[in-house]
Parts: structure tokens; sequence; C-alpha cells
């Protein structure tokens, strides 16, 4: 992998983060509002919201560096009729538009209630669409081991992880006084069985994919055999942080959001959770990148 | 059919001496690490011991000159998000450099690897079909390089009617994938693509 | 070691970064002629065209591949924009005198020209010789010191410590070439010259003793024939562009021709030819020729009166006078000869690796296919005991009834036309006495000690082997001696100095004492390993810079047809550049006799128009200067294909050939004279030192060869990268040897033996041998701190041991060893 390629992998990690983190956010500030009211629905998550264009900002700057010309990046656009990348930079683009009008809105508290509900609701829609076209660019016909079902799946779970990890982090993060607890711990447990429930459907898709590869033969074959043979290491410990991560940090994090004293602990878990979760996913992409093998020569 | 120039190689005929890929890239000035046409080398078979003495099986070897195919279903130009990648009336199918941002879609996508990424100008290239050359009348560059003939050019439909339809030696990819405008004609070891017992043994391909 | 890093240091002396080249590369696009601050001299050249009009002017590829094929530059604006192949208009292409396509070499010649190591000004060594550490200086000093040293050298050892070196980067090539710097040294007072090559040293030598001279039908013939056996022959790589063999050979299997190929590699010649690969052990030819004669006798299948009356000694009733008892070749067959070994096809079996029942296949079936063209290259006789391949073949063809047919051959290497011009006069050297090629060492470490009967020294030669003169004739002046060691030695574009000769660590010590060899000059285009060895370095035009005229080579593997080629000057001479007859007039100044050199010459047209009238005189409708320099070349139609020694095979009494006997001597009377067991009267199989049989295996288990690459002309276009990328330099090696090792394609190895080490990236393949490993000859010999060579210069592992009678070299013969790095 050189300069380019890393550039490709922060692009849609960070992407990714930035986009979950969007979805997830609207579904706890929805959860919230019901339970305890749009102020406080709008305080706990406007920290969280903050950091969502900043990241995205930060992989759009990634990305130019996996350019050959990044000063013509607007040039990605016109062929949006055949193209998914061409997609995929339209969707990054109008989602960071509508994710930075939202926050915007959300910081002055400008426009009404129901009007800044919708602009997040139609930021999450974007940041769906735009996930959906980064997994699509790699339906390729003539990459194998990319052109599978999985490959979708695999960008919208990586994606709502972070994101489920990401708002539990910023959650913490964020501070809350002492009668929000039961509500923050709350949210915190839901979380945490997302990300487990997510982890579940990751390792179920997983060995489904594999062994999908290896009937394929070919190059597909050899992607496989890249996977477990040069990248085996990496591989392992992807799983491994996955499981740790999303799996036993999660459930640690659910069990300890049930005892009101543990602040601390909960912070340095969804953290550790957080950070696992993300160390995992950049080496799958890595993986990802690095195993492909496209038909031919 | 929309006319659709071709290139035509005869495995008859050539002997893998890539004077072809070098007057492509004297043309086109072409810096190491860009290769337009590349010539395969394909190989397989095996030494076995026959009562104590060593003889080869089947040992075969055979080249393969490719280039861009400026296919039906070009797959580069479905993908590329720019519209830097078009196909003219004639069926060749460029790459505009001043519209190219250099993602690289293109050479993910094409099985032929036919896109190659310039790393001295930042863009994606490819071979041209010496379109300049093409549209004074002349044949390109590499079709005239042959010392021994082995290429042609021309309407695929033509070239097609003179020498056959085939267009899947191993290692090239099989041309459903794309519909090249390509035609060979195997000699009398050429594998069909997707063998699985020969092996493409260029060292500056690996 | 001392010299660490030579080679680099000379490299950042004299080569101009990668990075400016390719700015440069951008220049010759169009824009200014000014990159990394050196002016490339990209200028317009004199009557140019008008700005903006595309040219197309003729140009040559005259280096030492023999080929010499048409090419053209399209220039415009004074630059050269790209190559294209022989302008010859396709209509007036005929199947006897197709175009002559240039090669995969010869395409790139642009970047040979513009190659980022291109010598730009005189240079004189300071440091220790082989250091590589030289100061620019003017032309002015350069030619004066040269001048000073020779009337020094003179005046201290005589005009026998004078040597010109073999070389043959600019030959066949007037008036620039190896002919002007020898008119210059002979009307200097003569030098020692040298007789035979390092390409077909044993073949000149010893095939005068079988047929007389040497001649093969033309190239073109094999399209007659239906079987073509090729022994060694690689014709689709050493000679792959124009109307060489490689054409013709293709064209031949096009119509039908089956080819049999005997070589330890499945050669790209039969892979196109799509032929049938005959894997030998290297060195073995002997006894597969042996065990084939003995089937064809056993079987009945020889033409017996053919062998009766065209031949002596083939068996005991054509023994020529005074031959002993069973010294026929039949009964060497039948073993009664020498050895008492019956050559059975099970005895060569277990030396060749052919399994006997293909061998006696093969025999039946050349023996019984007509015509069968049976061809010899010269790869084969680079080997210990290379005159006897050489003499073995042609009883092949006798015997089949091949020779002196249409589609047969003398089984010997085919021949092909060519356009006799007139050259630069040299008037005779007034030294009389010449060396082996390939002995140069010896004459500087023991040259008056060299002798006849041990060193073959021999009177004045011109040459090369052909005329080389008659080995045992000479061997009657016994008491032929060199006055002196040599001292000075002119080396004119060749790189045998170290790179393309054998042992390169040992010339290496051999050259590092300047005390011994005081003057070393050497003209080139781009640095070499031998560069890097000179005293004196002068840079020298490529065919681009200068106009020349080109002309086939004497002998060529090709059609029975032949052209003049007009070279045009596209291009001013690059930075300092000059031109041979410059270089050598202004040295004849200096020496004194400038006027006598010149003889009227006033400029470089003198020497073109005279080279025009010489070609007038035997060829009346050859053009004049002007209207030849117009067109660009001057082709003779075609024939029908030459067919050697037609005549006498019709008859043999009115038509002898050169041989004592006058018939195809297969017994030599004169070689038995010699009395030397490595020079027996009959062909023979010797078992080679480093072959085989060699004990040696134990230690070195794999044989090496160092056959020819098709990216390189020797080591001529080692300079250029595109090449190096399309055919990258490795050694060969079979998949079974190679995991024995744990080596897989592509990963870097280790070969080595007591002479030397090379690190080089293996091809792990199925075409070649198992046992065997061949690491193609030319790459540029680059030491690394530890000494090793970094490049894969082949003649870091082979032998400095001639052939026993035309002290030839035996690239080809070697033993090594190989590791996984
Ligand atoms: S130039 Fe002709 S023979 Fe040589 S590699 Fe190309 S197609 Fe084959
Ligand atoms: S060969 Fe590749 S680059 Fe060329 S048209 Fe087909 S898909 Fe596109
Ligand atoms: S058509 Fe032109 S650009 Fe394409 S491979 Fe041939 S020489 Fe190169």
């Amino acid at each position: 992998m050189d300069t380019r390629e890393w550039a490709l992998l922060a692009f849609t990690i960070l992407g990714q983060t930035a986009a979950g983190l969007m979805i997830v956010l609207m579904i706890v500030r929805t959860y919230i509002a019901a339970k305890a009211g749009n102020d406080l629905a709008d305080r706990l998550t406007n920290r969280p919201l903050y950091i969502v264009v900043p990241v995205m900002a930060v992989a759009f700057i990634a990305s130019l560096f996996h350019l050959g010309s990044p000063l013509h990046i607007v040039r990605a656009v016109p062929n949006i009729g055949s193209s998914w990348l061409s997609r995929e930079v339209v969707f990054a683009v109008i989602f960071m538009v509508f994710a930075a009008l939202y926050t915007f809105l959300q910081w002055r508290k400008v426009g009404s209630l129901g009007l800044r509900i919708a602009i997040g609701w139609i930021t999450v829609l974007l940041a769906a669409a735009y996930i959906y076209a980064m997994g699509m660019v790699y339906m390729i016909t003539t990459q194998p081991a990319w052109n599978t079902i999985a490959t979708p799946i695999n960008f919208v779970i990586g994606s709502l992880l972070l994101g489920t990890l990401g708002m539990a982090a910023g959650l913490i993060a964020g501070g809350h006084k002492a009668e929000e607890t039961n509500i923050v711990h709350t949210v915190l447990q839901a979380l945490a069985i997302a990300a487990i429930v997510l982890l579940g459907i990751e390792f179920i898709v997983l060995p489904i994919f594999m062994a999908y590869l290896a009937t394929q033969g070919g190059a597909a074959l050899q992607s496989l055999n890249m996977m477990v043979g040069s990248y085996g290491v990496a591989f392992f410990f992807r799983l491994l942080l996955l499981f740790v991560g999303a799996g036993v940090l999660a459930a640690y994090l659910y069990r300890n959001a049930s005892i009101a004293e543990k602040e601390k602990t909960l912070a340095s878990l969804a953290y550790s959770a957080f950070a696992l979760a993300l160390v995992s996913e950049v080496l799958g992409r890595f993986i990802f990148y690095a195993s492909h093998y496209r038909i031919g020569i | 059919m929309a006319k659709q120039l071709a290139f035509y190689v005869d495995l008859n005929k050539c002997s893998g001496c890539k004077a072809c890929q070098i007057a492509c890239k004297d043309k086109s000035n072409l810096p190491v690490g860009v290769r337009w046409r590349r010539v395969f080398q394909y190989e397989g078979g095996e030494w076995i011991n026959q009562n104590g003495q060593m003889i080869p099986s089947n040992v075969y070897a055979y080249s393969v000159s490719s280039a861009c195919m400026h296919c039906a279903k070009p797959i580069c130009m479905e993908v590329c998000p720019t519209s830097a990648i078009s196909k003219r009336d004639d069926g060749i199918v460029l790459i505009n450099a001043d519209i190219c941002i250099g993602c690289r879609y293109c050479s993910w996508a094409c099985p032929y690897g036919a896109p190659q990424f310039n790393e001295e100008l930042n863009v994606m290239t490819k071979c041209d079909m010496c379109h300049d050359l093409v549209d004074k009348g002349e044949r390109p560059a590499c079709v005239e390089s042959c010392p021994y003939r082995a290429m042609d050019f021309g309407p695929l439909n033509e070239l097609q009617a003179k020498y056959g339809t085939f267009a899947d030696p191993a290692p090239l990819p099989d041309s459903n994938i794309t519909e090249p405008a390509v035609v060979y004609k195997p000699n009398k070891v050429t594998k069909s693509s997707g063998n699985a017992n020969g092996r493409l043994m260029n060292l500056e391909e690996l | 070691m001392t010299q660490n890093n030579f080679l680099t240091k000379a490299l950042n002396d004299t080569v101009m970064s990668r990075r400016s080249f390719l700015k440069w590369s951008a220049a010759i696009g169009g824009t200014a002629a000014l990159a990394g601050g050196v002016d490339f001299g990209l200028k317009a050249i004199e009557g140019a065209a008008a700005a903006g009009e595309e040219q197309t002017l003729t140009v040559g590829c005259y280096h030492n591949c023999g080929g010499r094929c048409i090419l053209a530059t399209k220039v415009k604006d004074g630059t050269i924009l790209r190559i294209v192949p022989d302008p010859t208009p396709v209509e007036d292409e005929t199947p006897e005198v197709p175009r002559a396509i240039p090669c995969v070499r010869g395409r790139s010649q642009i970047r040979r020209v513009y190659a980022p190591d291109r010598l730009k000004y005189p240079m004189k060594r300071v440091g220790k010789r082989g250091e590589g550490k030289f100061e620019r200086i003017s032309w002015e000093e350069a030619l004066d010191t040269i001048a000073n040293e020779m009337k020094r050298i003179k005046d201290t050892y005589g005009n026998e410590a004078f040597y010109f070196n073999y070389a043959w980067g600019v030959t066949w090539t007037g008036p620039d070439g190896s002919s002007i710097i020898q008119r210059l040294l002979s009307m200097f007072g003569g030098y020692v010259g040298y007789y035979g090559t390092y390409s077909e040293a044993a073949y000149g030598v010893a095939m005068p003793y079988i047929t007389g001279g040497y001649a093969g039908n033309s190239a073109d013939d094999v399209v007659n024939s239906k079987l073509v056996l090729l022994l060694g022959d690689n014709s689709l790589v050493t000679r792959s562009g124009g109307d060489n063999g490689g054409y013709w050979y293709m064209k031949a299997a096009q119509n039908g021709t089956k080819f049999i190929v005997v070589d330890p590699i499945l050669t790209d010649t039969v892979a196109a030819t799509q032929g049938e690969w005959v894997p030998i052990n290297p060195g073995t030819d002997v006894a597969l020729i042996a065990a084939m004669a003995y089937v064809m006798v056993k079987e009945n299948l020889y033409d017996k009166e053919f062998m009766a009356t065209h031949t002596a000694g083939f068996d005991e009733a054509t023994l020529p006078e005074g031959a002993p008892r069973n010294s026929s070749y039949m009964a060497y067959l039948m073993g009664k000869g020498y050895d008492k070994v019956e050559k059975t096809p099970e005895w060569a079996a277990a030396i060749t690796g052919i399994p006997a029942e293909r061998i006696a296949n093969l025999a039946r079936e050349i023996a019984s296919v007509k015509p069968c063209a049976i061809i010899q290259c010269w790869g084969p006789q680079r080997r210990a005991y290379g005159e006897q391949f050489v003499r073995a073949v042609p009883i092949l063809a006798a015997m089949t009834g091949n020779f002196g047919i249409s589609g047969g051959n003398t089984g010997q290497l085919p021949g092909g036309g060519y356009c006799p011009m007139g050259g630069i006069p040299v008037p005779p050297n007034p030294v009389q006495v010449s060396i082996p090629c390939f002995m140069w060492p010896d004459f500087v470490t023991r040259g008056t000690e060299m002798t006849v009967e041990k060193d073959y020294i021999r009177g004045a030669s011109t040459g090369w082997s052909a005329n080389a003169g008659d080995t045992t004739t000479t061997q009657a002046n016994k008491d032929l001696r060199l006055k002196s060691n040599m001292k000075f030695m002119w080396n004119h574009g060749g790189n045998c100095i170290i790179n393309q000769h054998a042992n390169v660590n040992y010339t290496r010590q051999v050259l590092e004492d300047d005390s011994k060899l005081e003057m070393i000059v050497t003209v080139e285009v781009g640095n070499t390993p031998s560069t890097l060895y000179s005293d004196i370095i002068l840079p020298g035009t490529t065919g681009f810079e200068a106009d020349n005229i080109i002309t086939g080579e004497g002998h060529g593997i090709k059609g029975n047809h032949a052209w003049a080629l007009f070279n045009h000057k596209v291009i001013e001479p690059m930075f300092e550049a000059k031109d041979d007859v410059w270089i050598a007039e202004q040295l004849a100044d200096r020496l004194g006799f400038g006027e006598e050199f010149r003889d009227g010459h006033t400029t470089r047209e003198d020497w073109l128009r005279e080279m025009v009238a010489g070609a007038q005189a035997s060829i009346p409708d050859f053009p004049s200067l002007e209207e030849f320099k117009e067109k660009g070349y001057f082709k003779l139609p075609g024939g029908k294909p030459f067919v050697a020694f037609e005549a006498f095979r019709a008859d043999p009494e009115a038509n002898p050939l050169g041989t004592a006997t006058g018939k195809i001597e297969i017994y030599s009377p004169v070689l038995a004279n010699l009395k030397n067991e490595e020079i027996p009267p009959i062909p023979s199989y010797i078992p080679e030192w480093e072959g085989v049989s060699d004990p040696l295996r134990e230690k070195y288990p794999l044989l090496m060869m160092t056959t020819h690459f098709i990216a390189r002309s020797h080591s001529t276009f080692e300079n250029v990268d595109i090449l190096r990328e399309a055919h990258p330099q490795c050694l060969w090696i079979n998949s079974l040897d190679a995991e024995a090792r744990g080596i897989k394609n592509g990963d870097m190895v280790k070969v080595y033996n007591d002479r030397g080490i090379v690190h080089i990236p293996a091809y792990v393949t199925n075409r070649v041998r198992p046992g065997t490993t061949n690491m193609p000859q030319g790459a540029h010999f680059t030491p690394n701190a530890d000494g090793v060579d970094i490049r894969g210069c082949g003649n870091t592992l082979t032998n400095y041991r001639p052939t026993p009678m035309a002290k030839g070299f035996t690239a080809h013969t070697n033993l090594v060893q190989v590791e996984k790095l």
C-alpha cells in the first residue's frame, strides 16, 4: 500500500464514521426527545454532532491524496449516470453540506424545531445513501472478492458500528448532569446492545462470504488465500479487536451502565470499544484493499 | 453495428519479442512502468522422470500481445466518475488527460490492465489506438512494428470475417466481460481463458 | 578489493540523472531544449526541413547482431519524434526482398541516443585504473595526451606494443568504424592485430578443415525445406528483425516447414516456429550426432554413394593416404576407433540426456524427410571443445544427402547476400603478427613468450576468422614472436576489456596494474565497464549524429539479396561528441602524417563518395551519392536462394573444395599432423571440463550458459531503460532445480563459482533442462561493495580458458551453484 491507498482507506473509514454517527445520533435524539423532551435531546446529542462535519472534512482532505489531480475533484461528478464513484462523491458532498447545515442550525438554534428535525432526517438519508454508494463502488464485475453482497453489507454494518460506538463515546464525553444519568445510561445500554447485534451480523456474513470465495476459484480464490495467507495475521487481529471492542467491551458497557457510580469506567469502556472497533475497521479495510484480485491481467 | 476499429494478433507469428511494446513506448514517449502494449509470456507443462531420464512433458510456451481492447462494453468508461473516458464513433476508447482526476477506478475495473497510471503526469493513461495516426490514414505504431507481421488492424467485422472471432487466449480474461475489439488466431498450444495449468511468467508483471 | 563501488563513483561523474533525462524527453516533445542546466544540443541540423515539416530520414541499426535492419526517424524541427520501420513502400515489397522491419532493439534506438549515460566530453583517468575516477578535459588535451603517449610508447617499445582491440560497436559502417583507426595505426608504423572473433572463433578456424571454407545456403532457402534441424540456433532472438534468420524461419514455419530444435532451452525459436524441442545437455551435441550417424549406418539410411564420392575419411575406404587403420569416422562409430566405444543411442542417451529411442527416431526422421536443412549456429561452438561440434554437423548434412541442394544445407550457418561498397583504405600493416582476439590478456602479461605452437599467434591479419589464414601454414613459421608485451590499446566502441571478456575478476587484476598495459584509449558513446578501465575516454557520435553508409554484414543469416543504407545525420552531435573520422584526422595531424592520412579527403562526404564509387564499380546501377541519400536505401532485387556447394555436389572432381583432399574432410590429415588429443582428425565427442560429467559438479552442480539476449546486441542497448523493463535480466533455472533450493519465480538468487558471485532475479521455468541454467550475456558488470556483480554479468562466472585450436571464447561452459538470497 502506498500513500494513495492509505488516503483511500482514511477517506472511507472516516466517511463511514461520520455518516454512521449521524444516523445513530438522529435515532438517539429521537429516543431522548420522546423520553425527556427536545431540549435535553438537543443538549445531549449536539456535542457528538459537532464532530461529524470535521471528521467528514478530514475524510475529504484524505481523499485528495488518493487522486492524481486533486484540484480537479469537481470533475468527479459528471458520470453519475453510470459510475458509483461519482455517486459516492456526490452523496458525500451533499451529506456534508446537510450535516453542516444541520449542525449550524442546532448550534445557533436557528429555525423551528420541526425544520431542524426534518433537516436532520434528510441528512440521515443522505448519510445512508452515501454509505450505500461507498459500498457499491466496489461492486465491480472484474473484482470477484469485492463484487458480492457482502461488500455493501460490510460497509453499512461497519459504518453503523463505528457510529454506534462513536455515539456512545461522544455521549459520555459530552458530560451530563446527575439527573440525566438515567437516560444516558439507558441509551448507552441500547447502544451496547446494538453494537453486539451488529457484531453478530458481521460474524454471520463473514464465513458465508469466505465460503463463497472458496467456491469461485480463480481470482476470488486468490483473494481468499491472500486474506488468510499473507494477511492472515492482520485478519486474525481484525476479528479479535472487533470481538473485544464491539463484543466484550460493549457487554461490559452494558453491565456497567446499570451502575450509577461507574462514570469513569463507563467512559474508558466506551472510548476503548470505539478505538478497538476503529482499528479493527482500519485493518479490515487494509485487507480489503490489499487482497483484491482483479479478473484478467 | 457501428464501426469498431480493432486489433488482430496471429499467435502463430508472434515470437514474444516485444517490438510492438517498444514501438508503442517510442511513439508515445512512455516512461518505464507504463506499458500500453504488453506481451504476456504464458507457459505450462512439467519435467518428469522416465526410466531414470528427465524428459519434458507437454512443456509449452507462447506469447500474447495485448493492449487496450477498445471494448464494446468498456467497463473502464462505465466506472469512471468523470467523463474522461469516451468512445469515439469509430470505437476508439480514449482517456482525456485534462479531465482524468487520477482516481484509478478504471484500472481496478479493466480486466486487461489497460489503464495505467503515469506517475510523471499524474493521470491515468492507456493505449489510444494511435488515433493521431489512424486519423491520418496510417496504422498504429505497434501494428507496423512487428517483424513477423503478426498484427493487423481494421474494422472488427472485417477482421472477424478474415480471421475468425477467437478473443480468449489465456492468460487474457473471458471476452464476455467487456466484449473486446480484438481477434486472436490461436497457435497449436494456445489455451483458452480460465485455463488452470499454465502460468503467466513475465518477471516485469510480478 | 579496494575499489568499492567504483562504477557508482564514476557514474556520478559522467551520468546525468534520470530526472534530467525525463525533462529532456519532455524537451524532445517540443519545449525548450534546456534541461537541468545542461544544453543538450538539440539544435536543428543544417539543411533540415522547414519548420513544422515532418521528415522521414533513414538511419541504420548497425550493432553487432549482424542484422543491419532499416529504420527511419520521423524528424521535425530538428528533434526526433519517433522511429518507423523500413520506409520502403509496402507495394515495393516482394517475397524475395521483404521490408527489413527492425527488431525490438532497433525500435528503441532513440533512447540509446538520448540515454542518460551518454558520455559528454573527453575524460582522463585520475585515480587508480578501474577505480572510476575521471576528470573532464578538453579535446585538445585528450588528443595531445594520446599523441604524446603513442610517440613515447613507440620510442620505448616499438610498434609491436600497440594493439587494436576486438570491438564491434561501430562496424560495417563507413566511414566511421574500425577501418579509420586501423588506417591511422598502420600509417603510424603498425600495430598488432587480432584474428578470429569472440562469436565464432572455432567455427571460422575449424570449418575450413572439413569443407574448405564456410558456406551455407542463404536463409531464405529454408522456405524450400520440408524439415529444418537447428542445432543451438536461436535466430528469433539473435537476429530477430529485418530479413534475417528469424524472419525466414517464421516464414518457413508458416509455410508448413517442420522445425526440430536441439537446444538445452526451449528458445523463442522453438516456441515461435512451433517446432519440436530436443532438450539436450549442454556440450553434448557431438555425441548426439555420432549416435544419429550410427543409427543411419545400422539401418542403412544414408547416402552411401555421396559419402563415397564426396567425402574423405567417412569410412576406411575413403581415408586419405597415410591415415592409420581404424581412424575413419565409421570406425569411431562402430567401436573400432581410438576409444573403442560403439556410438549407440544408449551410449549417447546417457551423455545427452535424450532418451535412446528419441535419438533413433530423430535419426530416422532427418534421414528420410527431404529436403532437410541441417543448420548449426555459433552457440554450441563457444564451448570447451567447440571445434568438434563445428566439424561434426556437416557430416549429418552429407549423410542425409542434403549437402549442396536447395532446401537442404551444408550443416553450416545460413549465408546471405550483401552489397559490396568501397571503404576506408587501410594500408598494409607493417607489423606482421597477430594474436587470437580472445588471448589479449596474455599479450598484456606474457606477450613476448607467446608462441605459434601453443598460443597460435600468426602473421598479419585483417580481422576475423573467415580470412584469418591457415593455422597450419602459420604453424610452419615456428619462430614468430612478439617483440613486446602490450603497452597501448585502442578500444574502439568495444566492451571486451572487462564486460564481454571471460572472467571479469581476472581481467580486472590484469588491467589494474598499469605498469603492464600503460595506456588504454576508448572511444564510446555511453558508459560501460570498459570505459571505466580506460585511461582516456573519447565521446563518440551515435549513428544519429553523423552521415554514414551502412552495408550488410559480409555473411549474414539472411536472404540472397543485398542492400545498402544511407544513414542520415538526424541531430547535431550530443554534447562534445565527435565522429571517428575527425578523431583520427586530428591524431594523424599530431602524429605528423595528417596530409597523407586525408589523402585529398577534405570532408566526410569525400569518404562517402568514395564508398559509393566502390559500389558503383561492382554494381553499375548503384545511384549517385545524392540520389542514394535522398532515397535512403538501395536494394538489389532478390534472386533465387543461394545454394552452397552446388557445383561441388554436381562434380566434385571439377569443383573440389578447398580442403587438402578437395573433399568433405571428415578425416583431416592436416589436423592429424597436429597430434593433439584435443584436436583429433575426426570430429569426436570430448567430455568437457566444467561439463556434464566433470566431477566438479559435486561442488558446482549446475551447468550455466550465457546465451545471447533479445534485449541486447551483446552489451549494446544495456543502457536502454525500456528494454531492460521489457526483458529483465534474469537467471533461467528449471523449476525442479529451483524448488530444491526454495526459489520462486522472480526471487533474487546468488549465482557463484570460484571466479565470482552474481546477484540476479531467477526466472523459474520449465523451458530449460534440469541441471542447466542460463545467464544471458551482456549485462553491464556492476560490483557492489563486496565485489558481487548485481546486474547479472555472466562473465563474472565464465572461464578464461580458450578452445584448443581456435583459442576461442568458451562462454557457455561453466559450472555454478545457485542459492536463494
Ligand atoms: S512485435 Fe510481433 S512478434 Fe514481437 S511480440 Fe509483438 S506481436 Fe509478437
Ligand atoms: S480494455 Fe479496458 S481500458 Fe480498454 S476499453 Fe476495454 S475495459 Fe476499457
Ligand atoms: S495502438 Fe498505439 S497506443 Fe495502442 S498499443 Fe499500439 S502503439 Fe500503443
